[in-house]
């Protein structure tokens, strides 16, 4: 059997904050995502839910545990996983194609290649009129469009996204969240997101998996059986609310016992 | 100023007579006093008090009657600046060649030294005392080493700017580079970017802004280097010639010599801050670094 695009199995990290004491950000965590899944990882703030994504792009070590991508745990990762962090990160001296197009220029790409190649791509995005604006015009949602398109534009099989709304107000998040459901082709891609926010778990994911605070361990996981595209409304879906008060349980119970 | 401009806006419309009345003669206030406002914040504030200080200085030194080598008049430097124009130029060509070859000197040396410690932590900690220490020496007191050393053509002056004007242009690079955004480096490194890519395209156009503000301190101070250098040992240049001219109570040319001077240092800045203002034209204009 072909091994899962991603997997994750018993992943823990603790970091040092002196020089006796440590800290145990995530314990034991383990993870499998496939191409065509879209894995959202649920936790309250300062579970390690960033530092599992850190880990999984290769920007951090785990402590124990491994990580492998199609089956193999010894090659870097760092530069083949796509992660599009909670800012937008845009550099404010480049145009919006030029920022969009960055990671096909490391990748060795002529301006004329990575330009051909983001065109497609940013009117289904919207961006289509503003990639030669520069960022400082845009809007918060616009923003983190470009960094999306920066992040998915070198084809890389995982996409990581550490809560990508994170810094935009509810109407706009609320719209971006419509949004990424219809814009993200997920035929060739696993998705691993995290976020804090319930229902922005179920709008997106075919799978949620609750994390528990620190140190952060996975205290829950169910599959989103609701049809995809899940329209706006679907929040008032009544298997839609059942699940949100599972996984606010979950939380809420792990909450209390720490 | 909204305020205001909202009361004469409201004056447009249709109201009772009373009202109008009250606004227009708001409204046309406004014009002047906006007007004033904006010639105070501009540069119009500095340009009066420079007005104030020449016209005082003039009355003061008629008024008491002040001899002429104890401190002449401003019109007779003006004067004195007119009728010696040609020769105080080719003098301050002389100086602004000194300060054109210390700055590129500095630049590339700035650069290269910012840049290796950038690279290396150990090159870090090895140059960055020096760089302090490079402070600390009186460069005054090298001047008449450099001379037995260097000669006293053009290479004791640069060598005097270079080493006031290092420390400003490293200093700022290095603050720049350290300032980058941890984020925007994770950034970078999950696109697969080498170390140099990260550097061609993050740290240093990150650094611009810190940049800019180190090369207007830097072209303020190779004025003054490029000035010591001549005062020591020099056959030309503005600073020999208020050197001579001090020697010979010539007080009038001394002043047209230096108010040149401060008119080249004044030019170096403009044009700094005009280069500045076309290459961060798109970056925040936040920045605290920038003036």
């Amino acid at each position: 059997m072909k091994p899962p695009l991603l997997s994750v199995q018993g992943v823990s990290k603790n970091f040092r904050v002196s020089r006796h004491e440590s800290l145990q950000a995530i314990h034991d965590i383990s993870i499998q995502a496939d191409i065509g899944e879209f894995v959202v990882i649920v936790g309250p703030s300062g579970c390690g839910k960033s530092t599992l994504l850190n880990i999984i792009a290769g920007l951090l070590q785990p402590d124990t545990g491994k990580v492998s991508l199609d089956g193999d745990d010894a090659v870097p990762r760092i530069g083949k996983v796509a992660y599009m962090h909670q800012l937008d990160l845009l550099l404010p001296w480049r145009t919006v194609l030029a920022n969009a197009t960055l990671g096909l220029e490391i990748a060795g790409a002529t301006k004329q290649q990575a330009a051909q190649k983001a065109s497609g791509l940013a009117k289904r995005f919207g961006l289509h009129e503003f990639m030669n604006r520069y960022p400082s015009s845009l809007s918060g949602g616009m923003r983190q469009r470009v960094a999306l398109l920066r992040a998915v534009l070198p084809e890389r099989n995982l996409l990581l996204l550490d809560e990508p709304f994170k810094a935009l107000d509810a109407i706009t998040r609320a719209e971006l969240q419509i949004w990424l459901s219809d814009v993200l082709d997920r035929s060739n891609r696993a998705t691993v997101m995290v976020t804090h926010d319930v229902e922005e778990a179920l709008i997106l994911g075919d799978r949620v998996m609750v994390m528990s605070p620190r140190p952060g361990s996975v205290k829950l996981e169910l599959d989103v059986e609701i049809d995809r595209p899940r329209p706006e409304d679907v929040v008032t879906h009544p298997r839609f609310v059942e699940l949100k008060w599972e996984i606010m349980s979950a939380l809420r119970a792990s909450t209390i016992t720490v | 100023m909204t305020l205001s401009e909202s009361h004469s806006r409201a004056a447009d419309k249709p109201m009772r007579k009373s009202d109008k009345d009250s606004g227009l003669s708001h409204g046309s206030g406004t014009v002047v006093s906006s007007f004033i406002r904006n010639f105070i914040t501009g540069w119009g504030s500095a340009i009066l008090l420079a007005c104030c200080g020449i016209i005082a200085w003039e009355a003061l030194v008629r008024i008491l009657e002040v001899p002429d080598w104890l401190l002449p008049p401003v019109s007779q430097i003006i004067v004195e600046w007119w009728q010696k124009k040609t020769w105080l130029l080719s003098h301050g060509w002389v100086t602004a060649q000194e300060i054109l070859v210390g700055f590129l000197i500095t630049g590339a040396l700035g650069l290269s030294t910012a840049t290796a410690m950038f690279w290396s932590r150990l090159l870090q900690r090895s140059i960055y005392p020096f760089l302090i220490a490079s402070q600390t020496i009186p460069v005054f007191t090298l001047a008449p080493m450099l001379i037995i050393w260097a000669g006293t053509g053009i290479a004791p002056k640069v060598i005097i700017i270079v080493l006031f004007t290092i420390f400003p242009i490293t200093i700022s690079l290095m603050t720049g580079f350290q300032s980058v955004d941890p984020d925007m480096t994770a950034m970078f490194r999950t696109l697969g970017a080498s170390r140099f890519q990260m550097f061609r395209k993050l740290y240093l156009p990150s650094a611009l802004p810190y940049l800019f503000s180190g090369l207007k301190v830097a072209a303020v101070v190779s004025v003054i280097g490029a000035v010591i250098g001549e005062w020591i040992g020099a056959g030309s240049g503005l600073g020999f010639v208020i050197k001579n001219a001090g020697a010979r109570n010539q007080t009038d040319t001394a002043f047209a010599a230096i108010f040149t001077l401060s008119a080249m240092a004044a030019v170096m800045f403009l044009i700094i801050v005009a280069i500045q203002a076309r290459t961060l034209r798109n970056y925040p204009s936040s920045g605290a670094v920038q003036h």
